[in-house]
């Protein structure tokens, strides 16, 4: 990951600081910094959005292709993950240096998505063992400020929710086969249901507290971090540990009931096509531009 | 994508004959029954019995094998060696650098060489689980590589790649706070299975697609500190679910602990010169 150099008094500022439950920039442990959403920003993809949390940006395109299902599995279709480092975020990306960050995120990604309820992979099948909707989930990274996991899917969510596949006609050709054909009209299209789409929440360690949507400074203090994918309901579908550090198993505990947090406020309030999970949603405010609502 | 372009590996349109087997074999029912197919239980801490021996290799500083049922892998550590000065940042402290492959036979699958991204997660895994073990601080401006190869694959790899590396680390005489020790499990709705085998990891995912609480958990374990290196879960699980098999996990670790350490104590003694009496 991108990182900065803190010198020891900066450490153990940070340290004491988040002790007594005060970060550096006066949010609280569990506060997420300002978040701002834009959907359907790139017009060429079949979905798209901009996330920006604090300074960290991220930029998700979905396209849908047609391809052959995947031998194991004829009646359902697939997302592959592809995460991009651009020399953009940080100089130490230009080249090949971002690839291992990228390869570490997308092997995430697959892990997160890789259950039955997250999205409805039997929707994206349009003829069993032959054709099916393949989603080419494509990440771009232009700030890095910390906090990337979170970022990232909240942007794969909303961008996901944005996707418009169009509907397809299968008919049969003079010899057999099968022809698709995909409707004229550019309104004819299928949505994804993204309910059960996760949220990630990173927690930090930092000294004996752990800390929500760490700054590069916060990150440069602590030792080891658990990342933790959410439902709204509450299921986790991926929890891992990164970092070179240990963790005690009681912070492990401690950390997995961070999330039960209450349910927001705020979801009720403003009219938001998606509901994030509870935990992302306790305290930040999200502000929505330029997204088209779809009734 | 690297395409392994020396060998012919048929025409675009052929399949695998595996695809056509799995529809018999995932009749055979993985109800809730109480016994395994290898005949340990459901829902208790039942690891399969392993075995171990320290330095096989060599050719190499410490190298350590281990198998679990039919679950083998081998290990071996070189180093600590002189790092190439890449960046001058990191010069207080070791380098810990790993590489888990999985041998083309080893899986029911013909695998190819050269790595795929699951290989290096696998790798990046065993990386985060082995340094909070191993005392980097010692070994400045050096390198220590760990490469953990998988000659069979019957399930629970990983965890077992950690076991097997920490006591490669511990036979090449790195100095270390604790042995690494890992164990995983596999959540099916109500119960669990710890230490699965291949097909109880894999069955599963297409014999029952519904209901929740289905996934599989990895941990790394250090026993004497008390302390969690490595922690990954997949699939989908209840708040609770995770924590007691993060604690059940703990428990295989225990169980583990002292074949390992008696296997080391062997491999010790055995190197040890004779002494006059």
């Amino acid at each position: 990951m991108a990182t900065v150099q803190v010198s020891e008094a900066e450490k153990v500022y940070i340290l004491h600081g988040v002790r007594d439950d005060l970060r550096v920039d006066g949010r609280g442990c569990e506060d997420y910094r300002h978040m701002e959403i834009e959907t359907d920003v790139v017009s060429n993809t079949d979905g798209s959005a901009k996330v920006s949390l604090g300074h960290t940006d991220v930029l998700v395109g979905v396209k849908a292709e047609i391809g052959k299902p995947r031998p194991m599995v004829p009646h359902e279709g697939y997302l592959e993950f592809f995460v991009d480092c651009s020399a953009n975020a940080t100089p130490e990306f230009e080249g090949r240096g971002g690839d291992e960050l990228g390869v570490e995120l997308s092997n995430t990604l697959y892990k997160v998505f890789n259950n039955r309820s997250s999205i409805d992979l039997k929707s994206l099948c349009i003829s069993p063992g032959e054709h099916c909707w393949v989603l080419y989930v494509d990440v771009l990274l232009l700030q890095c400020d910390g906090n990337l996991f979170d970022a990232i899917s909240v942007a794969i969510k909303a961008a996901l929710f944005n996707t418009k596949i169009p509907k397809v006609h299968l008919s049969e050709n003079e010899e057999g086969g099968k022809e698709i054909e995909l409707s004229d009209d550019p309104y004819d299209c299928m949505r994804l249901n993204v309910e059960n789409v996760p949220c990630i929440v990173t927690l930090c360690k930092v000294g004996y507290r752990h800390v929500v949507d760490a700054t590069l400074q916060e990150k440069a203090c602590s030792v080891a971090s658990l990342i933790i994918s959410v439902t709204h309901k509450g299921t986790i579908t991926c929890v891992r540990k990164v970092g070179g550090g240990s963790l005690d198993p009681e912070s492990i505990f401690e950390m997995t009931e961070v999330r039960q947090d209450p349910p927001p406020p705020y979801s009720s309030s403003c009219h938001l096509p998606f509901r994030p999970s509870q935990h992302i949603s306790t305290g930040f405010p999200v502000r929505r531009s330029n997204c088209n609502r779809f009734v | 994508m690297p395409v392994d372009t020396k060998r012919v590996r048929g025409p675009e349109v052929s399949q695998s004959p595996s695809l056509f087997l799995c529809k018999t074999a995932a009749n055979k029912s993985f109800t809730q029954k109480d016994a395994r197919v290898d005949g340990r239980q459901r829902g208790q801490v039942d690891v399969r019995s392993v075995f171990v021996r320290c330095g096989l290799i060599s050719q190499a500083k410490g190298s350590a094998y281990i198998e679990a049922g039919n679950t083998k892998l081998i290990c071996c550590v070189y180093g600590p060696r002189e790092m190439e000065r890449k960046d001058e940042t990191d010069m207080k402290s070791g380098r810990l650098m790993t590489d888990m492959r999985f041998a083309p036979f080893s899986c029911r699958e013909r695998g190819s060489w050269i790595q795929g991204s699951d290989e290096k997660d696998l790798s990046l895994m065993l990386l985060e689980s082995l340094r909070p073990g191993v005392c980097l601080h010692k070994y400045p401006r050096s390198q220590i590589e760990v490469n953990v190869m998988v000659l069979e694959n019957d399930g629970s790899v990983l965890a077992h790649a950690v076991t097997c590396a920490s006591m490669a680390l511990a036979d090449a005489g790195i100095e270390m706070y604790d042995l690494v020790l890992g164990c995983s499990i596999r959540q099916e709705s109500a119960t669990y299975l710890i230490d699965p085998t291949y097909l109880e990891e894999n069955g599963c995912n297409l014999a029952s697609g519904s209901g929740d609480n289905f996934g599989s958990l990895t941990v790394a374990f250090l026993p004497s500190l008390n302390q969690i290196s490595g922690l990954q879960s997949d699939g989908e699980m209840g708040e609770d679910i995770l924590t007691g098999g993060v604690r059940t996990c703990i428990e295989g670790c225990f169980k583990l602990y002292p074949v390992i350490q008696q296997a080391l104590t062997k491999a010790v003694r055995r190197k040890a010169p004779p002494s006059e009496n």
